[in-house]
């Protein structure tokens, strides 16, 4: 049995290998990439992205996995070995229902759209994208064809973001969720609004991204392992866990727009850097997105927008900018924590980003069912912004065009932002437990212990464990949504004086 | 025929896109990559380059390869599919000839000699490099033992591989002459009133020098719709495909030439690989693929031409000059562009080969010709290398370097397995003025268009005699195309002593 995962751990290290040079070639398309070099990069995607599979499904491969997986129950479940076989036996019998052509098509539709979005985005012309996002549907539901599933495509599609994960699950979840924030929403607009005009202002990008370094670095991203770059949508790219990137955009006008993406992906990064060692090379230093947005939403939101981390950080943003020298600490966290129904996803408060999540999650739904023309896309969006939030987007770029995910990855990726909220309100009750003290240390400035705590109860484990297997070591039982309302609840009712 | 060429074709692009793909992981770590990302980005460009090499060896590449062979007799010589058909045989062979175990054993050696190489150049010490480099070229010889059938010099098989078609006896019937010339020509600036470059040595903030060298990069053709510029500790060009070409510079706010002058041989290299026919795309042969440049010294004859031919011309600052000035204000107020002209080219005789001069640079590649010849023929040890180098630079230059690391350390190549590279830097520099000559002959009305700053017409007609061409022919053969002849070193000569007769007042 050694031999064949010393033979499994040769193999998966090669793909690995290519794996991480995609990652590369996706953060260069982003970030450095000539405008005119899209059609020959979207060859170079297709043809190792179609490699890549090629290797992951190929017959030496089967048998090599179904042999071991017949073996696996000899290893101690949580070892990694076992976690190499039965992730890999469970991602290769998924993939291998894939087949290749569909996988080069996809990775070679894929940059082109990218693009595409790009340009209909600054253009502010949905027509532009909508070819192109048709193609994918298209492509997307041949996948979903492919892989089989028992009634609904986007089934197919989720377990590739969070394996196991249905349409029906979230949909209870959300639904569960739905009318307490619908009722919190309702509560706080009713109540005396926070003044956020100190985060309005001039704010010059050099210091924002010096403030951004500043912050990602205390919160304890390697910069020895990573870099701060700009991209018109925030992001993080792991090349391996010694390089993992992040990006932001700036927006000289209002302060937390990039700030707390820096923290968002900084908690991306931090978790892939943060890794063991040990699994490098295996493909579990890959792990389901909910993890991932857990985690990134974990430092954004609950330390990041908490009263004890701007206790220690608000000074040295005061002596940034000097607008904010006569603002006092809880006026800034108010305003920080500000709730108003908006526009866009990224920039949306706590209390209504679930809104902004539940929409898309409706509306891939409906597109990969046939449910709604893509034509129809910008109308539905704005019917259902309506219908949530009150409010209408003016133009597509701060509607349906405001995200890039849809031109870069099959549908199914939005639900994990929502579910990774939740679980990582869940994560915090399970860490304010064991370790009371966590928000005194904060407002110290101390956040190595809650970076060292999430990365031996989350980080380390990479892609060994699912969603609910991390949840119930982490905080005895699988992943549920109470705590989170509980949470928005006694945070926003503090804040806004609620009854 | 068909069908096998385009199954052949199919495998290529294969090829084509995973050494485009672990290029594009080599620049970001010459640019973008954070230290700490060394260790698995060498397992990732290792990974695809051997899948490339893989797939262009399987032996079903090889059976097309053999199979399209008798198409040869009813193709036209000139088409791009004879060219492929031609040229993919010729990578097949070598790649298939030389055991792979040796491959892996000389990329091994080459990677301890360099490290080798960089702590002993540090401690300016030959003797912790002599070892390493013998290997090194113990290996060579060997490799060299598997292709040598049919070669005059086993040297020539190394030739071969960056300059396909050139032997040591025809390099040597154009250095020997070209020498004796230089060395006079060295000695008859030695003994004029030297030139005064204090105008490049004032301070030229890094972010002016970037937008500067931008705005000349862009004027003489670089499209950056399809390439950048960046910075590197090494200037150098990559080309993932036509589409995406990219080029670094590095800088010294107290001089302006080190970087300006950097990024115009780098923009020439650079629009040679814009310019490659689209016809050619993805025609991935191992190494390198059909649509890159045709050889090391054409690739050079085109940054030469570039950052010397045009770059260190006077018409060519009659038109950039005044933008320069306007570049670094009040930086260069008070100098005249004829002394900015000369302070560009001022000769001296120096240690350092990427520092010198047009007129002493042929000396330094002479110099590096004849002891590799020596070293892959046994004419001489290893171990008397310094003594030899330093025999030479005192010879043709008449300095000798006070320690090897600016003398026989001062270059990455020997100890990166880069033997018979370094003849083809000069080659270039001579060609590139065979093609200023004809071009001159076409169009008599060039260097007007140079004082003007119009480029496009110059760009054109290397994109139409060169630049599509790719890898289709060799320098003999374009030389040929192009000008009519052999490459010659008459014309070399001849522009070296008007241009520096002139400078100097010879």
């Amino acid at each position: 049995m050694e031999k064949k995962i010393a033979e499994l751990r040769e193999r998966v290290a090669k793909i690995m290998d290519i794996g991480g040079a995609m990652a590369l070639m996706g953060w260069d398309q982003e970030v450095n990439m000539p405008p005119g070099a899209t059609a020959t990069r979207a060859d170079q995607m297709a043809t190792i992205g179609g490699m890549l599979h090629e290797m992951q499904i190929s017959p030496e491969m089967g048998a090599l996995l179904e042999e071991l997986h017949s073996q696996v129950d000899q290893l101690d479940y949580d070892s990694d070995d076992a976690a190499l076989i039965r992730v890999g036996w469970r991602d290769y019998q998924k993939a291998v229902k894939v087949p290749v052509p569909l996988v080069m098509e996809l990775y070679s539709t894929m940059p082109v759209a990218r693009e595409a979005w790009r340009k209909a985005r600054s253009g502010n012309a949905f027509s532009q994208f909508q070819p192109h996002l048709e193609k994918l549907i298209d492509i997307e539901l041949r996948m979903a064809e492919a892989l089989g599933h028992s009634g609904n495509p986007y089934d197919a599609l989720l377990d590739f973001f969070e394996p196991g994960m249905t349409y029906v699950y979230i949909d209870t979840v959300f639904s569960g969720v739905k009318p307490q924030l619908v009722a919190l929403i309702k509560a706080i607009s009713e109540a005396d609004q926070v003044d956020d005009s100190c985060l309005h202002g001039h704010f010059a990008k050099e210091q924002q991204l010096a403030l951004g370094r500043l912050v990602a670095e205390k919160l304890g991203y390697s910069f020895e392992h990573g870099r701060l770059d700009l991209s018109t949508h925030p992001f993080t790219s792991g090349n391996s866990y010694r390089d993992v990137r992040i990006t932001t955009r700036v927006d000289e006008t209002f302060l937390p727009s990039s700030l707390m993406s820096v923290i968002h992906e900084a908690g991306h990064a931090i978790h892939s850097q943060q890794g063991s060692p040990t699994l490098y090379r295996t493909g579990l230093d890959n792990y389901s997105l909910s993890i991932a947005e857990s985690q990134s939403r974990f430092y954004e939101n609950v330390v990041g927008r908490s009263l004890p981390f701007w206790k220690y950080f608000f000074p040295q943003v005061q002596a940034l900018f000097p607008s904010l020298k006569g603002v006092a600490l809880p006026d800034f966290y108010r305003a920080i924590n500000k709730v108003q129904p908006s526009l866009i996803r990224v920039d949306a408060d706590e209390v209504t980003y679930g809104m902004h999540i539940m929409l898309r999650f409706e509306l891939e739904n409906a597109m990969l069912n046939g449910k709604v023309a893509i034509k129809d896309l910008p109308e539905e969006w704005k019917a259902r912004m309506e219908q949530y939030l009150g409010i209408v987007p003016p133009n597509d770029a701060q509607g349906v065009l405001q995200d890039i995910h849809w031109s870069m990855s099959p549908m199914g990726y939005f639900p994990t932002y929502l579910l990774g909220s939740m679980f990582a309100a869940q994560l915090w009750a399970a860490l304010l437990k064991e370790r009371p003290d966590t928000p005194a240390e904060v407002e110290r400035g101390e956040i190595a212990p809650i970076t060292a705590w999430l990365g031996e109860t989350i980080h380390a484990h990479g892609g060994k464990f699912t969603l609910d297997e991390i949840a119930e070591r982490a905080t005895g039982g699988p992943m549920e949504s109470a705590p989170y309302i509980d949470y928005l609840t006694a945070k926003y009712r503090d804040i806004y004086g609620l009854a | 025929m068909q069908a096998a060429l385009a199954q052949l074709k199919e495998h290529l692009a294969r090829v084509h896109d995973l050494l485009a793909a672990a290029a594009v992981l080599e620049w970001d770590q010459e640019t973008f990559m954070p230290d700490g990302g060394a260790q698995p980005r060498a397992h990732q460009i290792a990974t695809l380059r051997s899948l490339g090499h893989r797939f262009f060896t399987s032996e079903e590449v090889g059976r097309l390869i053999e199979d399209l062979q008798p198409a040869l007799a009813d193709l036209d010589p000139d088409s791009d599919e004879a060219a492929l058909i031609r040229l993919a045989k010729k990578e097949y062979d070598v790649q298939a000839r030389v055991p792979s175990a040796l491959i892996a054993r000389m990329e091994e050696t080459e990677r301890m000699a360099t490290q080798t190489w960089q702590k002993a150049r540090q401690a300016r010490d030959f003797s912790l490099f002599r070892p390493e480099l013998e290997k090194v070229l113990d290996l060579k010889r060997e490799y060299v033992s598997y292709l040598a059938e049919g070669a005059a010099n086993p040297y020539d098989v190394l030739l071969d591989r960056y300059e396909p078609g050139i032997t040591s006896a025809q390099i040597e019937a154009v250095f020997t002459p070209l020498r004796a010339e230089l060395v006079e020509l060295v000695r008859a600036i030695g003994a004029a009133p030297q030139v005064d470059d204090s105008a490049a040595r004032r301070h030229f903030p890094v972010d002016a020098q970037m937008a500067f060298s931008r705005v000349v990069a862009e004027r003489i053709g670089f499209d950056f719709e399809h390439g950048r510029l960046d910075l590197s500790a090494h200037p150098f060009t990559i080309q993932f495909s036509a589409e995406d070409v990219r080029i670094t510079t590095r800088v010294r706010e107290n001089f302006l030439p080190y970087s300006l002058m950097s990024t115009i041989h780098e923009a020439g290299h650079a629009l040679y690989e814009q310019g490659v026919s689209p016809a050619l795309y993805r025609l991935g042969l191992y190494p390198e693929p059909l649509n890159t440049g045709a050889s090391m010294s054409i690739h050079e004859s085109q940054s030469r031409f570039y950052e010397n031919v045009l770059g260190r011309s006077l018409a060519f600052w009659e038109h950039f000059f005044p933008q320069a000035q306007a570049a670094f204000p009040g930086v260069l107020d008070d100098v005249d562009v004829k002394d900015f002209y000369r302070a560009l080219n001022r000769v001296e005789p120096s240690l350092i080969r990427t520092e010198a001069d047009e007129v002493t640079y042929g000396l330094h590649i002479m110099l590096r010709f004849e002891l590799e010849d020596a070293l892959i023929n046994g004419r001489m040890q290893v171990k008397d290398l310094p003594e030899e180098w330093n025999a030479r630079m005192q010879q043709y230059l008449g300095i000798v370097p006070p320690d090897d690391s600016v003398g026989v350390m001062q270059d990455i190549h020997w100890s990166a397995g880069l033997v018979g590279y370094f003849p083809d830097y000069l080659l270039g520099s001579i060609f590139s003025v065979q093609l200023w000559d004809q071009l001159r002959q076409e169009r008599p009305a060039v260097l007007d268009e140079v004082r003007r700053g119009e480029f496009a017409d110059i760009l054109a007609w290397l994109r139409e005699k060169i630049h599509r061409h790719g890898r289709k022919y060799t320098l003999p053969e374009l030389s040929e195309r192009v000008t009519g002849g052999p490459l010659a070193w008459q014309p070399y000569v001849h522009y070296l002593k008007t241009k520096f007769g002139e400078v100097y007042g010879l």
